[in-house]
């Protein structure tokens, strides 16, 4: 098997309502496109250091996630390598070890990706519960939209899988 | 399911004592390692002034403590460039954010730029001992393998679809990898940051009524262990009292758990079996109720728990390892502070952060211990994993107890023909980060702040330094992206 050269990966927690949305997305789009062999896509879930291999010496990584950007609910844009903000953050505890600093310890060990681009969306609510709510679920498909529309501007091919038997 | 276990007084076959042992050590190691090096390192290293170091400096300071092998002035060099690299980036506000530069930040640049080098490295060793976990336990976190009874893991050592001796050398292969980084960096790390702050063996002591559990059971019935554990009281290594077994009266009975100032209905202050968990949040009245976390004590006393509370039961016990390790580090620390340290120093914020490191050359031992008796049990021709419970009518009670990486856990259950009738969780942050009892006693975090000196009142670092200490599980739950990189947490200087 060819070792994988570009991860799609999806962030978030799901047992909180709008802060999975990431993982949903990306699920959503595994199950409709096909990628080629050296396009990896994975359900980051809310791991923090684990996500590291993922990341680290990757030609290009494409996230989808919850992101704040006191904005109103649903609004959608798209952060790109120096517009993402890298840095270690202030932690109460090893469990608040998130994105920003998955990615300042990648860039400190010296293997970033050439590209890196984050997808996000303002999310409504974070309340505990398995469900989206219905304003952040009706932007599934533009935020599927946004993450093939991404890959072909990478030359990265994805096509529309026949539904499966 | 320890607690399952209990309540039917279920025996655990041996190999699967030895497998859940092996995922418990290799899991301490890698989580000890991650919260030195990638949560509270950072309280005391300041990675910004490591790129002012000397690297053949650094050099010759890293090798005359320790013969770990990857302290060249060649490696140091190009940590340093690669750090300079991403701080001249300018796109990362380095210098605005963390608490680096700070006035309480005392490490010389040579010490910061080893530290630096070692924080990255660490981030390799902490993933191949966690393989160990993920091989045994099919993923991690939130092992899939554990069944009440026993283990889900089939041994077969012929095939590929089981616990083969394939997968056995392999974990042997990733346990012996990590050895002389957790024993020639991170113990002498710990050491040499101890010892230029020496100071702080005087601050953040806290509750000084310690608690552990025994864990690595070595029989099917759990009567022996390889770590011991038990209770000190009012910080007296004399006053040592062992847990023996899973059904020793003396934890079981001792625990109580208040809700006088924590948001649940009512005050009560009852044993686990006879509580109950009904949320009532009334908002933030210091004199009345302020917290989520109830505050459970231990023979009517709050008491601390963690690797401190640990490595001091195991050294008052003279759990030989323990002993080797405390005594290597004392003498680590005062060589480099050139002033005798003695135990008492370990009653404070640094002598938490020594006890993990040296909990986890214990456990990192342990590692090896557990492989060879599960390699040998299935020598013999074992290959037992699990005994089927049997759930008899009526109500049965049980405590499940894990010396887990921070401190003692223990669930209590109540088993009503063959339902859970109740559940309820006593984890290690409830007795660390405990509001005050049903007596008005302070828990552990509460007790240990109380003096700290604070340099520069708006960025409490020193507060941080101490609540880090305690490695806090709080929060798991939301890592959310702020475009413009703004902190999730704030800290408040009351």
């Amino acid at each position: 098997m060819q070792e994988p050269t570009i991860t799609i990966l999806g962030l978030g927690n799901i047992l909180m309502s709008d802060e999975g949305v990431g993982v949903h997305v990306v699920n959503e789009f595994q199950k409709r496109y096909a990628v080629p062999e050296y396009v990896e896509i994975v359900d980051g879930g809310s791991a923090g250091l684990d996500l590291i291999p993922f990341i680290e010496g990757r030609e290009k990584v494409l996230m989808v996630d919850a992101v704040n950007f006191d904005r109103e609910p649903g609004f959608i844009d798209t952060l790109e390598n120096e517009e993402i903000p890298i840095r270690l953050t202030q932690k109460a505890s090893m469990h608040h070890l998130g994105l920003m600093d998955v990615l300042c310890i990648v860039r400190m060990s010296g293997n970033v990706p050439h590209e890196l681009c984050i997808i996000g969306i303002q999310p409504k609510s974070l309340e505990l519960g398995l469900d989206m709510t219905p304003e952040i679920w009706d932007k599934k498909e533009a935020l599927i939209e946004r993450v093939v529309q991404k890959l072909r501007e990478w030359n990265i091919p994805c096509a529309l899988q026949s539904p499966q038997e | 399911m320890r607690s399952v276990e209990n309540a039917l007084q279920l025996e655990i076959p041996l190999n699967a004592q030895y497998i859940r042992n092996l995922i418990m050590a290799a899991h301490g190691v890698h989580d000890h390692i991650v919260h030195f090096y990638h949560l509270a390192a950072l309280d005391w290293v300041d990675i910004v002034s490591a790129l002012k170091a000397d690297p053949k400096k650094a050099s010759q300071l890293a090798e005359s403590l320790s013969n770990w092998d990857q302290n060249s002035v060649k490696h140091f060099k190009a940590v340093q460039d690669r750090l300079k690299a991403f701080v001249d980036s300018g796109q990362l506000g380095i210098y605005a954010n963390g608490y680096w530069g700070h006035p309480a930040m005392k490490l010389p640049p040579e010490v910061n730029l080893i530290a630096a080098a070692h924080y990255l490295q660490a981030l390799h060793f902490q993933r191949r001992i966690n393989m160990v976990v993920s091989i045994l336990g099919s993923k991690t976190p939130n092992i899939q393998n554990l069944a009440v009874g026993g283990v889900a893991n089939a041994i077969n050592a012929d095939n590929q679809s089981a616990l083969n001796m394939e997968r056995l050398y392999y974990i042997k292969t990733l346990i012996d990898e990590v050895g002389s980084f957790v024993k020639n960096a991170m113990l002498v790390d710990v050491a040499a940051v101890a010892a230029m702050y020496a100071d702080w063996t005087k601050i953040g002591a806290g509750v000084t009524n310690y608690l552990s559990a025994p864990d690595m059971p070595m029989d099917t019935k759990g009567t022996t262990f390889a770590l011991p554990g038990g209770y000190i009281e009012n910080a007296d290594l004399g006053s040592f009292k062992p847990i023996k077994s899973f059904n020793d009266d003396f934890f079981k009975n001792g625990v109580k758990e208040s809700i006088k100032h924590s948001w649940y209905k009512g005050d009560w202050n009852k044993h686990p079996w006879d509580e109950a968990t009904d949320p009532n949040h009334t908002g933030m009245k210091y004199d009345a109720k302020y917290s989520w976390v109830k505050a459970p004590t231990f023979n009517g006393k709050p008491a601390q728990v963690g690797p401190l509370a640990n490595v001091l039961c195991m050294f008052a016990a003279g759990h030989a390892g323990t002993k080797k390790y405390v005594t290597d580090m004392l003498n680590t620390i005062s060589a480099v502070a050139n002033a005798k340290v003695g135990p008492a120093a370990l009653h404070s914020t640094i002598g938490r952060i020594g006890a993990r490191a040296i909990r986890c050359a214990v456990l990192y031992d342990e590692c090896t211990n557990q492989w060879n008796h599960l390699v040998e049990n299935i020598g013999k021709g074992d290959v037992k994993t699990f005994n089927a419970p049997k759930f008899p009518s009526g109500e049965i009670k049980g405590v499940g107890f894990h010396e887990a990486p921070r401190g003692l856990l223990s669930h209590w259950s109540v088993i009503d023909g063959g339902k859970m009738k109740n559940y309820q969780c006593v984890v290690p942050s409830t007795w660390n980060a405990a509001p005050r009892n049903g007596s008005d006693q302070p828990g552990p975090y509460e007790a240990s702040l109380v003096g700290t000196p604070l340099a520069n009142p708006e960025k409490p670092l020193e507060v941080l330094r101490t609540v880090h200490s305690f490695d806090p599980c709080l929060a798991c739950a939301i890592h959310m992206v702020d475009a413009k990189g703004n902190d999730i947490i704030k800290v408040k200087a009351l």
